[in-house]
């Protein structure tokens, strides 16, 4: 051990002196689509604001809809955050926080409603999961129960972008990275509208707004104005390993929730850009 | 923000999170500086730690030195046993998100290696980079040293092609610096800063001193020596506009950069 020596002490392998930056020397290694991990589990997103903020009204009938989905599929249940995090949002930013403080304690409010939704399934076996559970205890937890209920929002946490003073990886964002992550075999987003519309069907030009069945992320990345799920969702779309569709549907309709899982068309189909063979 | 403040907070309520108006709203909010005065620093894991004795030993004698002066968060790069990870775990088809936790791993033996070494000087590593216990050790004894990898875990946004983990220690520093509002962010590692081609093979490589991330794009130098989705982080970052590269295998750079001298190659947002 001579201190005198100033030398890499490479460890051999295919990626050991390369740089990682040059896909050419990393594609033959790593440049293949990759297995399935779970490609059983279907991922429900349960909308913070759209369902949860709702109360008893929309949770209830949601509730009464995934007890009997239980016995068809095993379930990754994960919430979104809804109006608590907008006001902590409001006074956060009123504070100056930067985005990296705001995430966390948004997410923590997604972590909230999940714990309300897992209280009321857990006479199924339904228990809420915390981030590290899921990201290394999903099998044996679905193995052992049909379902778990989880945060959906991404663990950016102090490590968010940038980009907007508001987190712009939030629960559709981290729903997606997840399900596309472990190979599952199917995304819904349950909010309280039927769809995507060509303008807000809840803004100024309700009037105009039209149902769109299905669109590809491409083109949900050029709609203008405001959508139903997180902006950033078309653009993490775009590099889908799995996951080739996702449908928003209906929670006030909860039969609809049903029916997407057996593979219906009930609400806007989202074309990502993954393909069936790779 | 404040004549407007009912009128964002009513925004905030009303609106999709996706709406326009609020998220320019959002944008005329006043910028807090969580950590001001503390430098950023990221220890290269294959450039620096994997060199062992002959490269650490003295930058911990520069970071004990330097910390009379200076606040330091010291992140930690991972290495060549991330590249052993990363080789097994693509060649079996596992994921970006799979690789990304590995990865997290060798980062963090290389900040208790660092927190060792440090430990007699009153330097701790945390676990995490988030706030916690922080501001006390920069506080007590001017430095701390954290592991350098985002979160992100298995929610890691994978790149257009492959498996390897796109936001790595480069991005996971930056944006503790750029997040904690940090005075400087910069990069220690073991060449003199970003090259017109890869110095480590080709003898006609020259140094760049100064370059903006547009400039780097058009040179087609964006894949080199930073991790290339980190330029974009900078692009859009509000507090850290600037970051530095430096050669920290030759003695007396890491404190002349602390003292904000220009040593290596400094990449600008703009």
């Amino acid at each position: 051990m001579s201190g005198t020596t100033n030398t890499i002490k490479h460890l051999g392998s295919p990626l050991a002196r390369q740089t990682l930056l040059d896909k050419t020397l990393t594609r033959p290694v790593a440049g293949h689509r990759p297995i399935r991990i779970l490609p059983w589990l279907q991922v429900v997103k349960i909308g913070g604001r759209s369902i949860m903020d709702r109360g008893p009204e929309a949770i209830l009938p949601v509730v009464a809809e995934l007890r009997k989905l239980l016995p068809e599929h095993r379930l990754l249940i994960l919430t979104g955050a809804g109006i608590r995090a907008r006001h902590v949002y409001s006074v956060g930013l009123d504070l100056g926080l930067p985005s990296g403080s705001l995430a966390p304690l948004a997410a923590s409010e997604a972590g909230q409603n999940g714990h309300i939704l897992a209280a009321l399934l857990a006479s199924e076996g339904v228990s809420y999961v915390e981030h590290p559970t899921i990201a290394n205890q999903l099998a044996i937890h679905l193995t052992a129960a049909r379902a778990v209920v989880g945060s959906a929002f991404p663990p950016y946490h102090h490590h968010e972008f940038p980009d907007s003073r508001i987190p712009m990886h939030r629960a559709d964002t981290g729903a997606f990275l997840l399900a596309d992550a472990l190979g599952a075999a199917g995304l819904t987003i349950v909010e309280d509208v039927d769809g995507i519309y060509t303008t807000d069907p809840n803004g100024p030009d309700c009037a105009l707004a039209r149902l769109l069945p299905e669109i590809n992320a491409a083109d949900l990345a050029k709609l203008p104005g405001t959508l139903p799920v997180d902006r950033v969702l078309p653009e993490v779309m775009a590099n889908a390993r799995h996951i080739r569709r996702v449908q928003i549907v209906n929670g006030l309709m909860p039969e609809r929730i049903t029916a997407a899982l057996r593979g219906e068309h009930v609400g806007t189909i989202i074309h990502t850009n993954a393909t069936s063979s790779a | 923000m404040a004549d407007t403040t009912a009128e964002f907070e009513a925004l905030l309520m009303q609106r999709s999170l996706s709406d326009p108006q609020l998220l320019a709203a959002a944008e005329t909010a006043s910028d807090f500086r969580i950590l001001p005065d503390a430098t950023v620093l990221k220890i290269g894991g294959q450039s620096v730690i994997d060199r062992g004795r002959a490269a650490v030993y003295p930058l911990v004698d520069e970071i004990v030195a330097a910390r009379a002066q200076h606040k330091m968060l010291i992140g930690t790069g991972a290495g060549t046993r991330a590249r052993h990870l990363y080789s097994i775990a693509a060649r079996l088809n596992l994921p970006a998100g799979v690789l990304s936790q590995l990865g997290a791993s060798v980062a963090n033996q290389n900040a208790v290696m660092l927190g060792t070494l440090l430990a007699k000087h009153g330097i701790s590593a945390v676990d995490g980079a988030g706030l916690s216990a922080v501001p006390l050790y920069l506080e007590e004894v001017n430095a701390v040293v954290f592991s350098g990898m985002p979160p992100y875990g298995l929610w890691m946004r994978p790149a257009a092609e492959g498996v390897i983990p796109p936001y790595r220690t480069d991005a996971g520093c930056f944006l503790v610096a750029e997040q904690f509002g940090c005075k400087a962010m910069i990069f220690v590692k073991d060449e003199a800063g970003l090259y017109t081609d890869n110095p480590k093979a080709s003898k006609n490589a020259v140094l760049i001193p100064r370059i903006t991330v547009d400039e780097m794009k058009a040179k087609g130098l964006h894949d080199s020596v930073l991790e290339f989705p980190m330029l974009d982080l900078l692009r859009s970052a509000r507090h850290v506009r600037e970051v530095q590269v430096i050669n920290g295998l030759v003695p007396g750079n890491l404190t002349r950069a602390l003292n904000g001298e220009h040593v290596g190659t400094i990449i600008t947002a703009r």
